[in-house]
Order: C-alpha cells, then sequence, then structure tokens
C-alpha cells in the first residue's frame, strides 16, 4: 500500500514545473497544457491512438505531474476529446449501438473499479503498471505498422 | 457466436477495459477496437467508431470517482480536453497527408523508451 509520502503528490492545485504564476491565456490555461491538450488530441486523430497515451508521459515528465494525478487529468481529458469524435463519427453512421452498448455495461462497472484502484495504488506500481501497458502498446504498434 | 454468448463476452470485456481505464487514464480504444475487429467482427472504421461511444460514459464514471476521492482537477482536464478535441480534428486531417507508417514506428519507439523509463523508475528505489 501506499507510503507516507505518496499524499504529497495527490494536490493538484501547484505543481513545481509551473508554480511561478504562468500566465494565462485559451480557456484560462497555461501554455504548457494548451500544448499538451493539442498535441494529446493531434497525435491522436494522427496515429489512431487514444489520447491518453499521449497525455500521461507529457502531464508525467514535462508537467512534473505526480503519475496518479497525471492519470487522473488524462481521463477527464478524454471527455471532451471523446465526446467531440462521437459526434463526427457518429453523424458517419459507423456506430454499432448494440456492441457499444454491452460493452458501455461492463465498462463503466469497470471504471469505478479502477478509477478507486487509481485512488489507492502506490505511485510506483502505477509507474510499473503503466509502463507494462505503453510497453505493449509500442510493440503491437511495431508490429502492426 | 450466438447473441447471447457475444453479448456477455462483450459485457465481459467492457468490465476489463473499464478497470484498465479508470486506473491508466486512457479510454480504452487500444483494446477494445481489437478486440471488435477480431471476436465482434466489425471493420477497423466501426470498431473504432464504437469503442469511443464507450469510451465517452467510461471516461465520465471514472473521472467522477476520482473527483469524489479528490484526485486530479477536473475543471482543468475538461479545459485542456476541449483543446485536445480540436486537436483530434487537425490530427485526423494531417493523418491523410502524411506517411502514417513512419509516424508509427517513430511514435511506437517513444512509447518504448518512456516504458523504460517508467518501469526502471517503479523498479529502483528512491
Amino acid at each position: 500500500m501506499s507510503g507516507p509520502l505518496e499524499g504529497a503528490a495527490r494536490t493538484t492545485e501547484k505543481p513545481p514545473a509551473h508554480a511561478a504564476g504562468a500566465r494565462r491565456t485559451v480557456l484560462g490555461l497555461e501554455p504548457r497544457f494548451i500544448a499538451i491538450g493539442i498535441a494529446g488530441g493531434v497525435l491522436s486523430g494522427l496515429l489512431g491512438v487514444g489520447g491518453g497515451i499521449v497525455m500521461v508521459p507529457l502531464l508525467v515528465l514535462w508537467a512534473a505531474y505526480g503519475q496518479r494525478d497525471a492519470h487522473a487529468l488524462s481521463l477527464g481529458a478524454i471527455i471532451p476529446i471523446s465526446l467531440a469524435s462521437v459526434i463526427t463519427y457518429g453523424a458517419a453512421g459507423k456506430v454499432h449501438y448494440g456492441e457499444a452498448i454491452a460493452l458501455a455495461v461492463g465498462a463503466v462497472a469497470g471504471a469505478r473499479i479502477g478509477a478507486g484502484a487509481l485512488a489507492r495504488i502506490g505511485e510506483r506500481q502505477l509507474k510499473l503498471v503503466f509502463g507494462v501497458f505503453l510497453a505493449a502498446v509500442g510493440v503491437l504498434m511495431l508490429v502492426r505498422a | 457466436m450466438n447473441g447471447v454468448t457475444l453479448f456477455a463476452a462483450l459485457v465481459a470485456f467492457g468490465v476489463v477495459t473499464g478497470v484498465m481505464s479508470g486506473l491508466l487514464g486512457v479510454g480504452g480504444g487500444t483494446l477494445m477496437v481489437p478486440f471488435l475487429t477480431l471476436a465482434a467482427g466489425l471493420s477497423q472504421h466501426a470498431a473504432e467508431a464504437t469503442s469511443l461511444l464507450v469510451v465517452l460514459p467510461t471516461a465520465i464514471v471514472g473521472s467522477l470517482v476520482l473527483r469524489r476521492r479528490g484526485v486530479g482537477d477536473l475543471g482543468l482536464a475538461l479545459r485542456f480536453g476541449t483543446l485536445g478535441a480540436a486537436g483530434g480534428v487537425l490530427g485526423a486531417l494531417l493523418a491523410l497527408a502524411l506517411p502514417g507508417h513512419v509516424l508509427k514506428i517513430v511514435f511506437a519507439c517513444f512509447l518504448l523508451l518512456i516504458s523504460v523509463r517508467l518501469v526502471r523508475d517503479s523498479l529502483v528505489a528512491e
């Protein structure tokens, strides 16, 4: 379980990388978040991977977020990103609603479990799990490309 | 697979996807798209469209759970995600003009480098 220092990484208000009061611009966002949001969207549209695979590493390595908060932010950012994509694809009439409903029934239940686990897991275990997941995605992409 | 078996398989796979999504902060399309093409027999485009419709409620429910637990910052996430949505349109247009294979290989290598770093960080004590 979590060590005593894990809690320190949970505060999202003032991470060290931009504690110096950066100038706020579009949607009240700091330039770094504007870049990460756009990079997540562009790369996911360009490469056909989910935005989270792009955004989580950027949030950790560039915005200096703790691993746990980066995953939570990424999941939240996926809401508007997927909403826009659903509208685009839905208009194109490609969605199979029966399959989507069946998957969503399970996925919504699973998301409660997974998000609950994210709130409790240690930063190091999370790095390990996500590292293995990224390696698997990377290998799959190489095999298919 | 008949209808009932397929439905049960889809729900079960949905649970796995949802857990991964909530834990890893990803949508889950990476898992669902191959499953929908291989197990449910959808075309690549139909699988991508269908998985996106699952990603949306999954991300909403996971985010609400995390918000209640005080992890992350949903307001901030929604704002930069909105920019991401605009970026997604740009990315889809760029995909038509750029050599997809080369980009995928470059990005896959980037992912592998990050994964090595993450695994190393998790195993080496601070």
